[in-house]
C-alpha cells in the first residue's frame, strides 16, 4: 500500500490579462463567446508515490509548479485532470501560521490555528506549556501577533504545526524560515517524525537540508518531473543544470520596428545550432534582419548580463568599427565570440538595432534569449583569466 | 449536501467554534468597551430611532419601529460580513484544508450570537415601554421566537453560501449586495407594519396580487412573525392568529429553498477558491 499516491496529475490555470480588461471588453467576451486569456499548465501529467515512513524531497526552481503539487495532494487545489490518495491521516505545514489573526493574542491563536491543523481544543491546552515554550515565547503569548517580529509569528507557527500527529506529513519551505537555532530546532523535529515512521514530502530551497533528510528526491521543472531518484544525485543535476538561481532580468522587447531582429540562432564551433556551450568553445551568434524600408547608418549591438542582471559586456558594430552602409529587405548578420572566455552559468543575451545618433531604436530584445555555459575545469568563478603560476620571483 | 460532507462538519465543530470566536473577538477588539458594544449597539441604535419618532411625528409605534430594526440589523449585518468571508481569508483557503462552508457558516454564527444577545436588550426596552409608555407590547407569543430565528438562520445561511462563493469569482457582488440591502430596507416592513401595506395596496385594483408580490419576500414574512412574538394580538387586523394570504407562506418555505440552493452553489463553486484567489 502506498501511502500517497499520484498519478497523472494536471493543472491548468488561466491567467486573465488584467490589462485587457475594461467593462466593453468583457461584455463583448460574454457575448461572443471569447475570453481573452491565456492557458498555464502549472503541472503537466505528474506521477509518482511515497512508499510508508518514505522522505521524499521536491526540488524546482520558482514556477516549477512545486507549491500546486503540494496543494493539490493537500486538498487545497483540484487538479485539472489526474487523482491522488493519501493513505491514513494527513497534516501539512504549507504556511506557518495560517489563519493567524493579528489583532488576537498568542495565546488565542495556538488555538484557533490547533483547530485548524485539526487538533481537539483539550489537546492544546494539554500541550500548551510544552508548545509555548518550544516557540520560546513565554513573556509574549498574551500579547496580540501583530507586535511580533516576524521571526516570533513563525516560530509559533511551527511550534503548533509540530503538534499535529498525521500518518503523511507536508511541509513547504518551512525548514528554511528562522535563526540558526530555531533550523536546528526543525531539523530535530523532522528527524523524530521519521523516526516515527512518518511519510513526509517536503518542498524546499535548502539543497544541503534535502540531501541530508530525504531518501528520495523529485526534480520539477516547468510543471514535469524531470528527475527523480537518488538525492546526491538528483541535486547534483539540479545545479549542474543552473536551476537553482533565481532569475534578476527584465525581459523586454521594443523599438519602432521599422527594421526589426526577425531571429537569432546559437551555434556551437560544429555549426550546430544549441543554446548550450562549453567554457573555452567559440560561440556564433546568427542575427536575421527585416526591414520595412531602406535603413541608412544602422548599427547592430549586442550586451551579455548574467542572472542576477548585471551587464558582462557590450559591444556594438560602431565601437568593432565595422559600419553597415544600409540595409534594406531581409538580411543577416553574424556575431562570432572566439573562445568564450565564461566559465560557467546562465547568461542572457541582448540585441538592438538602432541607428547611428542613438536616436531611434529600430529594435531591441532586452534578455530575451539566454545560453547555458559549463565548464568541466575546477577552476572556479564565471570567468576565465589567462593566468599563470611560477615558482620564486 | 452528502452525509460525507455533515459528518465532517461535526468532526469541525471546534473550528467552527474557534471562528465564532475569532470573529466576535475581532469585531470588538481594541475597544475600551469591549464586548459591552454589543449591547450597546442595540441600545444606541433604539435611541436614535425614538428620537427620529419624536421629533419627526413619524405615526409607527416605536414598539414596531423597534423589532423591525432590530430584525434587519441581524440580516444586513450578516450579509456583509458573510459576503467576503470566503474571498477575505486567502491564507486560510489556499493554505489549509477543511470544509470551506465553515467559513460562511461561523460568520453567520457569530452574527446570529449578536442577535440573541440584542434580543434580551430590545425585550427589555420593550418591556419598560409597555410598563411606563402603555405600549402595546405583549409577550405572550414569545414561543414563536424560537421557530422565526430557525428560519431566518436558514434564510440567511442561504444567502450568505451564495454571496460568499460568488464574490470569490466576480468581486462585483460584494458592491451589489450593499445596493440591494439598501433596496430591501424600504422594501421589507422594517420601519413601517405590514398592516400600512395592506392598507395602502387595498385601493389599487389588483391589490391581492401586488400583495401577494410584496409577500413573497421571505424577510417580509420572517419579520411580521417576529414582530408578532413580541408584540402578541394586536398585530393583525381581526384579531387573527396570522395573515391569511398563502404567499406569506411559500415565501417562509422559500428560505429553506435559498438554504438549499445556497449549499449546491457553493459546494459547486468551492473546487476553484484558490485558483481564484
Amino acid at each position: 500500500m502506498k501511502a500517497v499516491d499520484v498519478s497523472n496529475v494536471s493543472k491548468r490555470y488561466f491567467l486573465r490579462k488584467e490589462v485587457m480588461r475594461s467593462l466593453k471588453s468583457t461584455v463583448l467576451g460574454l457575448l461572443t463567446g471569447k475570453r481573452i486569456r491565456e492557458d498555464l499548465w502549472a503541472l503537466k501529467d505528474v506521477s509518482f508515490s511515497l512508499e510508508p515512513g518514505e522522505t521524499v524531497g521536491v526540488i524546482g526552481a520558482n514556477g516549477a509548479g512545486k507549491s500546486t503539487l503540494l496543494g493539490i495532494i493537500a486538498g487545497t487545489i483540484t487538479p485539472t485532470s489526474g487523482s491522488v490518495h493519501v493513505e491514513g491521516r494527513m497534516s501539512t505545514l504549507l504556511e506557518l501560521g495560517a489563519g493567524f489573526h493579528p489583532d488576537l493574542t498568542g495565546r488565542e491563536n495556538v488555538f484557533l490555528n490547533g483547530s485548524i491543523l485539526g487538533l481537539s481544543k483539550k489537546y492544546i491546552e494539554e500541550r500548551f506549556s510544552d508548545i509555548v515554550h518550544f516557540a520560546g515565547l513565554s513573556e509574549f503569548i498574551d500579547v496580540p501577533v501583530k507586535h511580533y517580529s516576524s521571526g516570533m509569528y513563525v516560530r509559533l507557527g511551527f511550534a503548533v504545526a509540530v503538534e499535529v500527529d498525521p500518518d503523511v506529513l507536508l511541509v513547504d519551505e518551512v525548514l528554511a524560515v528562522g535563526d540558526e537555532e530555531f533550523r536546528k530546532k526543525c531539523m530535530n523535529k523532522m528527524a523524530s517524525f521519521q523516526k516515527a515512521g512518518k511519510t513526509i514530502l517536503v518542498v524546499s530551497h535548502d539543497l544541503e537540508a534535502v540531501k541530508k533528510i530525504c531518501h528520495k528526491v523529485i526534480l520539477l521543472g516547468e510543471g514535469s518531473i524531470v528527475d527523480l531518484g537518488d538525492p546526491a544525485k538528483v541535486v547534483e543535476e539540479y545545479v549542474r543544470l543552473g536551476l537553482e538561481q533565481q532569475d534578476n532580468v527584465v525581459k523586454r522587447e521594443w523599438g519602432t520596428k521599422e527594421a526589426v531582429i526577425s531571429g537569432v540562432t546559437f551555434c556551437n564551433e560544429a555549426g550546430e545550432e544549441t543554446s548550450r556551450f562549453t567554457s573555452g568553445q567559440s560561440i556564433v551568434i546568427r542575427i536575421a534582419y527585416k526591414c520595412r524600408r531602406r535603413i541608412d547608418d544602422p548599427i547592430f549591438g549586442f550586451g551579455i548580463t548574467d542572472y542576477q542582471g548585471r551587464l558582462c559586456y557590450g559591444s556594438n558594430t560602431i565601437i568593432e568599427n565595422v559600419p553597415i552602409s544600409h540595409i534594406e529587405g531581409e538580411g543577416e548578420v553574424r556575431l562570432v565570440i572566439d573562445s568564450s572566455p565564461i566559465l560557467r552559468g546562465k547568461y542572457y543575451l541582448s540585441f538592438s538595432l538602432h541607428s547611428r545618433d542613438h536616436r531611434t531604436n529600430y529594435h531591441r530584445l532586452d534578455n530575451v534569449h539566454s545560453i547555458w555555459i559549463t565548464s568541466d575545469t575546477k577552476r572556479e568563478g564565471f570567468i576565465r583569466l589567462v593566468s599563470a603560476w611560477r615558482e620564486g620571483r | 449536501m452528502p452525509k460525507a460532507r455533515i459528518g465532517e462538519l461535526i468532526a469541525r465543530r471546534e473550528l467552527i467554534w474557534n471562528l465564532v470566536l475569532r470573529s466576535l473577538r475581532i469585531r470588538y477588539k481594541g475597544s475600551a468597551l469591549g464586548f459591552l458594544w454589543t449591547l450597546l449597539n442595540p441600545l444606541m441604535m433604539m435611541l436614535i430611532y425614538w428620537l427620529f419618532i419624536s421629533i419627526l411625528r413619524f405615526e409607527v409605534p416605536l414598539s414596531h419601529l423597534l423589532t423591525g430594526v432590530i430584525f434587519w440589523q441581524f440580516v444586513a449585518m450578516c450579509t456583509s460580513d458573510a459576503v467576503r468571508s470566503v474571498s477575505g481569508f486567502p491564507n486560510l483557503v489556499k493554505k489549509a484544508y477543511f470544509p470551506r462552508i465553515i467559513l460562511p457558516l461561523s460568520m453567520v454564527i457569530a452574527n446570529l450570537i449578536n442577535f440573541a444577545l440584542s434580543i434580551v436588550v430590545l425585550a427589555v426596552i420593550l418591556f419598560l415601554l409597555k410598563l411606563f409608555a402603555q405600549a402595546a407590547v405583549d409577550f405572550s407569543f414569545l414561543w414563536m421566537l424560537p421557530f422565526v430565528m430557525a428560519i431566518q438562520f436558514c434564510l440567511v445561511l442561504g444567502i450568505a453560501l451564495l454571496i460568499s462563493s460568488a464574490n470569490v469569482f466576480f468581486r462585483d457582488i460584494e458592491h451589489i449586495v450593499g445596493v440591494v440591502l439598501q433596496a430591501l430596507f424600504f422594501l421589507t416592513p422594517i420601519i413601517y407594519p405590514l398592516s400600512f401595506v395592506r392598507e395602502r395596496i387595498s385601493g389599487f385594483k389588483s391589490g391581492g396580487v401586488l400583495l401577494s408580490i410584496y409577500l413573497l419576500n421571505p424577510m417580509a414574512s420572517l419579520v411580521t412573525l417576529f414582530r408578532k412574538a413580541f408584540l402578541g394580538r394586536e398585530l393583525f387586523a381581526g384579531g387573527g392568529f396570522l395573515p391569511p394570504e398563502p404567499a406569506f407562506y411559500i415565501s417562509l418555505g422559500l428560505s429553506l429553498v435559498m438554504l438549499f440552493a445556497g449549499v449546491r452553489v457553493f459546494g459547486k463553486l468551492e473546487p476553484y477558491f484558490a485558483d481564484h484567489l
